[in-house]
């Protein structure tokens, strides 16, 4: 449990630790899931470049009906910051459900959107929320969607030299119903399965909604097809029942000591539908 | 650990079977594969860097090519061991032309994981395993037909 | 001489006190073995086997000394001189496998110490084990006790193809004619996983050769102080007075400190070839591990009974998962857990036969409960399996088969003589808590709407104070040293090594009483061999039920001395010695046990035929074990959808006799039933069939997290031991016992109406889940 050597720098700025990436150092965002494999010696980068301590990355604010939420904002900031509770209610409850107080004391949502754990919580509800991710190297920034974002295990749009510098969030319409439904593996406290709900009404119909899944395959993904069973059908228990039973159709589920690919999509299909209704009953 | 699936590959199962025996090929289709010598017949030695997520290693082992049996099918190991543990996978790979075009390919088999790798990541081993392998398709399907 | 003033003191012993050791516990000004730092320390990392099974074909050690601040590097066929890891279990024809320090030309197991590499600081340690070379021939590995046992299979030793350390029988009455007579049978496989103990605080070891007086201190996170060093000094080869063994603040054991271990003979060895002070600390991977497992059984089990629910004779088929080694008490272990089989029951017959098989895993040892944990969840299963055969109520097969109050002392079929117990008492105290008819209502009321409701039932019977000195490999007695200070204070000394158990609190209020002088003013010390006189340590719930009536003995005879000086300061013949006083009851005149204290060893008034000084030293033998009961009820609900379980209730009623703190009582019942309901639901050490341990740390093992706990309602009665003093019976492993099989039988009467007879554990929701679909379909 004891690492290689490597050097750490904490910069002072962004431009300073991009610069130091581009020369080959390994960004550093809480080391929630960096620092276990480095004791392990499974890791051994040379060159740490923390980006956890830079006040640039270190906000969370409104700006044009987004929530723009900087990398370095942690877990802890997510789910308590009045801006996130009060206006993108989905993340800050889906930011509860992380680890445990420790690691939301020190995660950050800029460290486990680019490290990309097939099992991590933050990506269903960007997925559900359409989220954009802002990157940015030494040469320059994009703005990439969250379905572009996150291509498969541990594998993102991330190019070298390249960090997540910030995400966006939509403001939610006070209307809208959202709900986070995990399935915890007691050991680690991943997700098997996590399911993030939005859920407009449209009279005794649904309206529109968005569902965002993880854990159940290497990526995260929209559930589409639970999506369209749903819009414009009557908000109705049989209408959920039937609709959740696509959570897990054409995916390939992951299978572990934890859950086989059989019950892990079994629990997708649980998963959704209590995040539906639970979306549901807080929609007005 | 058992291993099993299925992949698609835009080429004839003369040319899919021949990529897949090209030491050339194979070099630039096994993720992270730094070098892979003959050694014998149908033996290679394996240099690789595995970069996973935070995970990184190097691993030293072999690639052998077994029970040929052109151009439907035939077996694969590859094996290697490194700082961070140690892994093993044998199985047999099956070409056979599809309906549409180009041929499907099955494949079954068994993989081994060892060291702190193996106590340490048993949640990641089946997804990693599995993309590494779809991965190796991929890189396959873009050579030329 | 003055006459003082008699302020009465406050009476300790039944109070909730708080521990003195927690402020120093939880605000980390503890002193563990890591915390130990000596001029000149050196560091010790292990270089460790990644295969199961292997011949080693060559070690290349070169690069490692090549490495600067490497001081040594160590292989097998350097350690010379030292011996094997000793194990203190007997039993007719046990093989003995040669435990080497370090691997030789073959290793048994992941995590065989393979090298060893001693440095100045831990991280380059840590770096030259990287760069030791071995190279391997990987054989095949078995890691399943049964398919080590079927033809074909590896051998773990090759000198010994089947796997089979030994057979053994544990035969009373005759079971023949209860078979012969039995109207019903029931049988059933019943499996106890392997649990990793995971103490917080992991291994460690410093030692400390002195070649000038060719004294060795090793301080070592054990809870046999004493008996540790008795073995390791035959080990090391060095006199038992000039080595000192000390164990410092021991951060939980539950059994996997029971033992002796290579790496402490190790880094014995270290120092003395160095002549350096080398310290080991076990690192969380080496503990899953390396450290001892627990459990490791498959059992057949099979109940003969008459139709009226009478049970009649038990049999048993008991495979027991040694590991690749003997640790200490490794074979032992499955002999305990036959002792306990007939449970609270009155039956007189039982066959068994365990089979003690190799694999290439850790070797399994004492875990909290140590065997009666198997015990108790085979039996109390297989009665609620013959209830279910029956269409009886298991509550009422319970009643019918107890043991009654007035057959105490009880001999058992398995040899043991239960001391006291009232258990249809405590069983009713525990079914009118939960309003178990009420309950049953409750349950018919949910299967009618489908819902999956059950009541599990836990009637467990324990062996504790371990124990008579013929029935424990090495002394069952304990020791215990009171001294008064000059100034008054109090000193004592136990033999016993409290490790989280909180005997420097309870051993302070009972020493509180009995002498009456304010608890502040005493201090209880443990654990270093230089210091306390000898003793056998902590394990088997004997702290308070043996080591505290050694100290309650130890107290009786320092009142009588007291009493005497006391007397001879009054000059007078008799005193009545009360609340901290000598009293002259004709003259009333009366002195402090204080002053008494500074008279003795001034030596100004030195009774007749006493000596100076007020020391008393006492080592007692218990003359029987005691015999805990209890009765556990949990109420559950599954969910069909997701297999998981919850716990709506858990009542338990444990009879531990009397106590000398019931807050503490709670604590370890808590702690147990957390234990208890971790094997029930959650842990499990997991091999694959190549000896990758492949639930090798938290992220996949799982352990018992405060949120996953339910409220436990407890409650007691209470019969006193008659075999100490105290009249205490120990509460240490209590809890594991009683809570396992209650969360199964529970679980398993919630699924019942799908025909459900038994589930082995852990009960994962995935396993619930493929029970209640698989029944479906």
């Amino acid at each position: 449990m004891i690492a290689n050597s490597f050097e750490y720098s904490s910069p002072a700025t962004l431009a300073e630790a991009l610069g130091l990436i581009a020369d080959g150092a390994k960004p550093l965002s809480g080391g929630m899931s960096l620092i276990p494999m480095m004791k392990l010696r499974l890791a051994s980068p040379e060159h740490l470049v923390d980006l956890a301590r830079l006040p640039e990355l270190n906000y969370i604010r409104e700006e044009h009906g987004e929530l723009h939420i900087g990398a370095a904002a942690t877990h802890h900031d997510v789910e308590n910051a009045p801006l996130t509770r009060g206006k993108c209610p989905l993340l800050a409850e889906t930011a509860a459900h992380i680890g445990d107080i420790q690691v939301r004391n020190r995660g950050t949502i800029g460290g486990s959107v680019a490290h990309a754990d097939p099992a991590a919580d933050y990506p269903a509800a960007l997925q559900a929320l359409e989220a954009k991710i802002v990157l940015r190297s030494a040469s320059g920034e994009r703005t990439v969607s969250t379905a572009d974002f996150f291509i498969d295990t541990f594998t993102t749009a991330l190019e070298p030299g390249e960090i997540v510098v910030e995400v966006i969030v939509p403001v939610e319409p006070g209307l809208t119903g959202t709900s986070y439904q995990k399935c915890l593996q007691p050991a680690s406290g991943f997700a098997i399965v996590g399911v993030a709900a939005r859920v407009r009404r449209d009279g005794d119909n649904f309206g529109p909604v968005q569902i965002g899944i993880t854990g159940l395959t290497g990526t995260s993904y929209r559930a589409t097809a639970v999506e369209n069973a749903l819009t414009g059908k009557p908000a109705t228990e049989e209408t959920i029942r039937a609709a959740a039973a696509h959570a897990a159709d054409g995916v390939d589920a992951n299978s572990d000591l934890h859950a086989s690919a059989e019950y892990r999509a079994s629990l997708a299909v649980s998963y959704t539908a209590r995040a539906i209704r639970s979306a549901l009953s807080r929609s007005a | 650990m058992k291993i099993a699936g299925t992949a698609k590959l835009p080429f004839t199962p003369e040319r899919a079977y021949a990529l897949m025996q090209d030491p050339l090929i194979l070099a630039k289709a096994i993720p992270g594969c730094d070098a892979l010598d003959k050694t014998g017949d149908d033996e290679y030695r394996l240099k690789m860097k595995m970069v996973l997520a935070s995970l990184s290693g190097s691993f030293e082992g072999k690639v052998r090519l077994t029970a040929p049996d052109p151009p439907n099918s035939f077996r694969m190991l590859v094996e290697g061991s490194g700082k961070i543990g140690f892994m093993k996978g044998e199985g047999l790979i099956k070409i056979t032309a599809a309906p549409d075009a180009g041929v499907d390919i099955t494949y079954e088999g068994d993989a081994q994981i060892g060291g702190t790798m193996a106590a340490v990541g048993n949640r990641m081993i089946d997804m990693t395993a599995r993309m590494l392998i779809k991965r190796f398709f991929e890189k396959l399907a873009s050579e030329p037909a | 001489m003055p006459v003082s003033s008699i302020v009465k003191l406050e009476k300790l012993v039944g109070k909730r006190l708080r521990r003195r050791e927690d402020p120093r516990l939880i605000t980390g000004t503890a002193t563990y073995v890591e915390d130990v730092k000596l001029p000149n320390l050196h560091h010790a990392v292990i270089v460790r086997s990644p295969h199961g099974a292997a011949n080693i074909r060559s070690i290349d050690i070169s690069k490692a000394q090549a490495l600067p601040g490497v001081l040594a590097v160590y292989i097998g066929k350097d350690i010379v001189g030292v011996g094997t890891v000793p194990c203190g279990a007997d039993l007719p024809g046990l093989r003995r496998p040669a435990h080497h320090i370090l691997a030789q030309d073959r290793v048994y197991l992941v995590g065989h110490p393979v090298a060893v590499v001693v440095a100045t600081d831990r991280y380059i340690a840590a770096d030259g084990a990287d760069l030791v070379e071995v190279d391997y021939d990987v054989l095949q590995a078995v890691t399943d006790p049964e398919k080590a046992l079927a033809p074909g299979a590896p051998s773990v030793h090759p000198e010994w193809p089947d796997n089979i350390a030994f057979t053994f029988h544990q035969n009373g009455g005759d079971i023949d004619a209860a078979f012969a007579e039995a109207e019903v049978v029931v049988k059933q496989r019943i499996t106890s996983q392997r649990l990793v103990p995971n103490a917080m605080e992991t291994r460690g070891v410093v030692a400390d050769w002195k070649s000038n007086d060719r004294s060795l201190t090793l301080h070592t996170s054990t809870q046999i102080p004493h008996l540790a060093r008795t073995l390791l000094a035959g080990m090391l080869g060095i006199e038992e007075n000039r080595f000192r063994l000390i164990a410092p603040e021991v951060g939980g054991g539950f059994g996997s400190k029971l033992n002796v271990y290579a790496e402490e003979a190790l880094m014995g060895w270290i120092s003395m070839q160095l002549g350096l002070p080398v310290k080991w600390i076990e690192s969380r991977r080496e503990n899953f591990m390396v450290t001892i497992h627990g459990r490791g059984h498959v059992d057949y089990l099979e109940i003969a009974a008459k139709r009226d629910g009478t049970i009649l004779g038990l049999k048993l088929k008991l495979i027991q998962d040694l590991g690749a080694y003997h640790q200490l008490l490794t074979p032992a272990i499955p002999t305990l857990s036959v002792l306990m089989m007939p449970g609270l029951y009155n039956f007189r017959n039982i066959q068994a036969e365990i089979i003690g098989t190799f694999t290439n895993c850790v070797p399994t040892d004492a875990y909290r409960g140590a065997g009666r944990p198997e015990a108790t969840h085979g039996i109390e299963r297989m009665v609620d399996i013959l209830a279910a055969e029956l269409n009886m109520d298991p509550a009422e097969i319970r009643f019918k088969n107890f043991v009654r109050p007035e057959q105490f002392p009880f001999p058992t079929a398995t040899g043991l003589n239960y001391d006291s117990g009232d258990y249809a008492n405590t069983f009713q105290k525990a079914l009118d808590t939960i309003d178990y008819q009420g309950l049953r209502t409750q349950q018919a009321e949910a299967r009618a709407a489908g819902r999956f409701m059950g009541i599990g039932i836990s009637t467990y019977g324990e062996i504790c104070a371990m124990g008579p000195s013929v029935a424990t490999p090495a002394g069952g007695w304990e020791s215990a040293t009171v001294k008064f200070e000059p100034s008054g204070k109090v000193t004592v000394l136990t033999g016993t090594s409290p490790h989280g158990q909180g005997q420097e609190t309870t051993f302070a209020q009972l020493t509180a009483d009995e002498l009456g002088v304010p608890i502040d003013d005493i201090v209880v010390l443990h654990g270093d061999t230089s210091i306390v006189q000898y003793g056998i340590g902590t394990f088997g719930s004997r702290n308070t039920a043996v080591g505290g009536a050694a100290l309650f003995y130890a107290l009786q005879d320092m009142k009588e001395k007291v009493k005497k000086f006391g007397a001879a300061m009054l000059k007078t013949d008799e005193v009545i010695f009360e609340d901290g006083h000598c009293l002259d009851p004709k003259t009333g005149a009366s002195v402090t046990v204080q002053q008494i204290a500074g008279a003795a060893y001034r030596g100004i008034v030195i009774p007749k035929g006493m000596d100076p000084g007020l020391v008393v030293t006492k080592f007692w033998e218990p003359p029987n074990f005691t015999y805990p009961f209890g009765a556990h009820i949990i109420v559950s609900e599954v969910d069909p959808e997701t297999g998981q379980i919850e716990i709506k209730r858990y009542v338990a009623v444990d009879d531990i006799g009397n106590q000398l703190n019931p807050l503490l009582v709670d604590g370890q019942l808590h702690g147990g039933a957390a234990q208890g309901l971790g094997q029930a639901l959650w842990e499990q050490g997991v091999y694959d069939d190549n000896g990758q341990l492949v639930t090798g740390e938290f992220m996949d093992y799982t352990m018992p997290r405060a949120r996953m706990m339910p409220w436990i309602e407890s409650s007691h009665t209470c019969t006193p031991s008659p075999v100490n003093p105290l009249g205490v019976k120990g509460v240490g492993e209590a809890g594991t016992i009683g809570s396992t099989p209650a969360m199964v039988n529970s679980v398993v009467d919630a699924l019942s109406p799908l025909g459900v007879r038994h589930i082995d554990m852990p009960m994962t929701p995935e396993k619930i889940w493929k029970i209640v679909n698989g029944s479906k379909a």
